[in-house]
């Protein structure tokens, strides 16, 4: 397996931790090797807050992000500390409310209506997990159901019919805005698929 | 308690002492000998099992009374008796802790480990010998150090307010609160066997004397005067002979000054382990 | 020996290290970044008849555990920095009783309240030297999740087998890193026991000088009524002053440590034979290591890597011997130079130490240390 790098970057209180528990547990269900941090301030809300996946296929490998291959950014600091990181031509979703200054080039961007969807079908507590339905739609990191599956087993049973709905809302922002979403979840990489914002 | 019948082998200190350390270090005249007496006395009455007995003390002069106790015993850092005491009951509820701390140790440097004793209730006894002072250290000023006392760093005379140690255990919520002074050592045994006998936390004060750095220094006799003054600082009707002695007012209450019951805390958590257990769907 | 792998935190591989391990009584105060570990313990220990109590700080959360250990049972406490300062005090008390005990310190930016959710390894000496005098002490640094279950289990075990306060040492990424890890099935992880004193309740010697220089305990209740002090002590428990006496007490305190050394030491040594660059680290740093060393490697360059995983006593020997085949000894640290003062102090005259020292909150990743490397 190569080693791939993923974020989930924005600030406290977004779930964005949670999220990537989430993508944790959905690689776990394919026998995939990875590991799961995250980085975050004092504070319960508010703050830079990020959280990584590194999927490898060795245990003892390095934990920690060195060049992202992915990122998905719910506000404009996590997007602006987190960006550097990002390898050239490495895949980057943001919200388009959130994130009203996405990086102007170097990466391919995808500027997608995560919070408004969030809130339109039900809570923006889940525009975590339609970034998450997004990048892995976009990436064919996991197959839909482990990730559906995984999401099952981290949420409490009572909100699992909203989250799920926020996976496919993620899968379907990811089809919308590129027409080539892996709803299979085949394992190819990332398209291209908007030049600018 | 006093209802209790049972014959009993008259009370020998010999019986409960380490007598290879003897001569203590306590000074002439020094109130602890009083106290460790009757807290021995206290021991017999309840015939506790030595083997199953544990002292756990402080530092400073009342840290080092437990050492001559032929039982368990434990000398632990300033202040954290009933911290140590917490931890050791909990795993061995099977034992009778009893703490032996001083003003400093409880009141100063271990304020906060006794307050929260108090408000857990579990099943300890603490015995505070209050003899106003940092005896160990060369005599400096304590929390209960009365005003206008003269200590090596209140050279001028104590300006600082005191504890009332009783009433403050007594709002944190120890479920048995007592105090007897030395002078009485009967009251004294018989407040503490009443205390370790009380399922829950209990707070004992005992008043004994610094005689030697306390006393000397501030003018209050020798170890007799020093008694004596105890006395005269008792409310008249505990004593019953209130024509011998010049009493000041009524400054020094004595006795059982409160009892309630309240769940003791290691028989509370055991219950609630037993609840925790019996729930299906162990999480992980 | 492995069931089905499963997906934990540090801190909660921690605790379920510590449950396999025995501990059966558990004090804390919540800091962040360990008070997982005290969550997982309040779930676990009611279901294996054990304890767990919140105290009122840290001072009293390692006096509670010290009580715990004194009555018979295995104990653990968790904190971090500014908890870890308060315990040095009941942590010399544990060196000097000798009881076992178990302290976990997840590291955090420091000093003071510093940077509560940044990793640091800023307590590499606090956990050596932290409590006055001298004293015995064992540190484990854990670099994986995984590892932090197993060393868990291993600081248990030091701790019953020298009847010494052991520290396992890690920091903020290993204690929230989630990573997948194999755990024994129940009942299979290696266990040691305390030995405890049977009979002779006459002229019983709680800290008598037995061959290995650990005395065996005395559980209260089994009739030795033992006195258990800090002050320095003689074989029979009670204090002295006399010179002779307090020398020979104090040595065997150290010397059970240092004599003991094959059973203590663990070091990691990841192509050290033919390496002419050595990379010398510990905990996360030595993970991002391995990683510039394996980049190296494929670049031709002769690297290695050498991580003590028992991190006090220091290695000395290991790093000796590796640093004499060496040119080049980087050294990469969370801190402004700990690790490397030990290494100064080892690696003989006119060896090249390069050391690489961050305090900002930020890990150090591969590439800087490749980078150093190269430069070396």
């Amino acid at each position: 397996m190569i080693r791939t790098e993923i974020r989930l970057a924005g600030s406290g209180g977004q779930g964005l931790i949670l999220g990537m528990h989430i993508l944790f547990r959905a690689l776990g269900l394919e026998g995939k090797h990875a590991a799961q941090s995250q980085s975050y301030e004092p504070t319960s809300r508010g703050g830079f807050c990020y959280s990584d996946v590194i999927v490898t296929g060795n245990a003892a490998d390095y934990p920690l992000v060195t060049h992202l291959d992915m990122m998905a950014g719910l506000s404009q600091t996590g997007v602006d500390r987190s960006i550097g990181l990002v390898k050239p031509g490495g895949l980057v979703i943001v919200d388009e409310r959130l994130v009203p200054e996405p990086p102007k080039s170097g990466v391919r961007l995808l500027t997608l209506p995560i919070m408004a969807r969030a809130v339109e079908v039900g809570s923006p507590r889940i525009a975590n997990i339609i970034a998450l339905g997004a990048l892995v739609g976009l990436s064919g990191l996991c197959t839909r159901h482990s990730l559906e599956e995984a999401v099952r087993r981290e949420t409490p049973k009572k909100f699992a019919d909203l989250n799920l709905t926020a996976v496919a809302e993620g899968f379907a922002l990811a089809s919308a805005g590129t027409g080539l979403a892996h709803g299979d979840g085949a394992a190819r990489p990332p398209h291209v698929v908007r030049a600018d914002a | 308690m006093n209802e209790m019948v049972r014959t009993l082998e008259p009370f020998e200190i010999k019986d409960y002492l380490r007598l290879q350390l003897m001569p203590h270090f306590m000074c002439p005249g020094c109130g602890h000998g009083i106290a460790l007496r009757a807290l021995l006395w206290a021991v017999h009455e309840l015939a506790i099992d030595k083997n199953k007995l544990a002292i756990v003390s402080g530092i400073g002069c009342s840290g080092r009374v437990g050492a001559y106790i032929d039982a368990n015993t434990f000398h632990t850092t300033h202040g954290r008796p009933l911290a140590f005491a917490t931890g050791l009951k909990l795993a061995r509820p099977d034992l009778t802790v009893v703490v032996i701390t001083g003003d400093g140790d409880c009141l100063a440097i271990g304020g906060n480990h006794l307050i929260h004793a108090c408000r857990r209730n579990l099943d300890l006894t603490c015995l505070m010998l209050n003899n106003e002072v940092y005896g160990m250290t060369g005599g400096q000023v304590s929390p209960t150090t009365s005003a206008n006392r003269l200590t090596t760093t209140t050279p001028g005379g104590n300006a600082e307010p005191t504890f009332d140690a009783c009433k403050l255990a007594e709002a944190a919520g120890a479920s048995f609160v007592g105090r007897e002074v030395t002078r009485q050592a009967m009251a004294l045994k018989n407040v503490i066997r009443d205390g370790i006998a009380h399922p829950g936390f209990s707070f004992i004060e005992a008043i004994s004397d610094c005689t030697e750095i306390y006393g000397r220094k501030n003018d209050l006799g020798e170890s007799p005067e020093m008694i004596l003054s105890q006395k005269s600082d008792m409310r008249p009707e505990a004593f019953g002979n209130v024509a011998d002695e010049p009493f000041r007012p009524n400054r020094l209450v004595t006795g059982i000054l409160a009892k309630q019951a309240r769940p003791e805390y290691g028989a509370a958590y055991r219950d609630y382990a037993v609840r925790v257990k019996s729930k299906p769907g162990r999480p992980r | 020996m492995s069931h089905a792998p499963t997906a934990l935190h540090g801190n909660h591989a921690c605790a379920l290290g510590a449950i396999a391990a025995g501990c059966r009584f558990f004090a804390g105060y919540p800091i962040t970044p360990s008070s997982e570990v005290a969550e997982h313990m309040s779930r676990e220990l009611p279901h294996v008849d054990g304890t767990f109590i919140q105290m009122e700080d840290e001072i009293a959360s390692l006096a509670a555990c010290i009580g715990a250990s004194l009555g018979g049972v295995k104990t653990m406490t968790a904190t971090s920095g500014p908890g870890f300062s308060l315990m040095q005090e009941n942590l010399g008390y544990a060196a000097m009783t000798e009881t076992p005990c178990v302290i976990i310190n997840v590291m955090r930016g420091g000093p003071s309240t510093g940077m509560p959710t940044r990793p640091a390894q800023g307590d590499i000496m606090q956990a050596r030297w932290g409590t006055h005098g001298d004293h015995p002490v064992i540190v484990v640094a854990p670099a994986s999740v995984q590892e932090v279950y197993t060393q868990t289990i291993r600081a248990f075990n030091l701790a019953e087998e020298f009847r010494t306060p052991v520290i396992v040492l890690y920091d903020e990424i290993v204690a929230h890193l989630m990573e997948t890890v194999s755990l024994p099935a129940k009942g299979k992880a290696e266990v040691k026991d305390r030995k405890w004193a049977t009979g002779a309740e006459v002229g019983f010697m709680p800290y008598a000088e037995t061959d290995d220089l650990v005395p065996v305990m005395s559980r209260p209740g089994d009739g030795h009524r033992v006195h258990v002090t800090g002050l320095t002590h003689t074989p029979d428990g009670f204090p002295t002053q006399k010179p002779e006496l307090a020398d020979r007490a104090l040595r065997r305190l150290v010397d059970k440590i240092e004599l003991n050394r094959d059973r203590i030491d663990e070091v990691e040594e990841i192509e050290t034979a033919d390496a002419d660059i050595l990379v010398v680290a510990v905990g996360i740093v030595a993970r991002a290591a391995r990683r510039a060393v394996e980049m190296l490697r494929a670049e031709g360059v002769k690297a290695g890597l050498l991580r003590p995983v028992t991190l006090w006593p220091f290695p000395e020997a290991q790093v000796r011997n590796a640093a004499e085949r060496a040119s080049v000894i980087v050294v990469p640290e969370m801190n402004t130079g700990q690790l490397s003062l030990e290494i100064e102090r080892l690696a003989g005259r006119g060896k090249r130490i390069r050391t690489i020292h961050r305090i900002d909150g930020e890990p150090i990743g591969p590439d800087e240390i490749a980078q150093t490397i190269r430069e070396a």
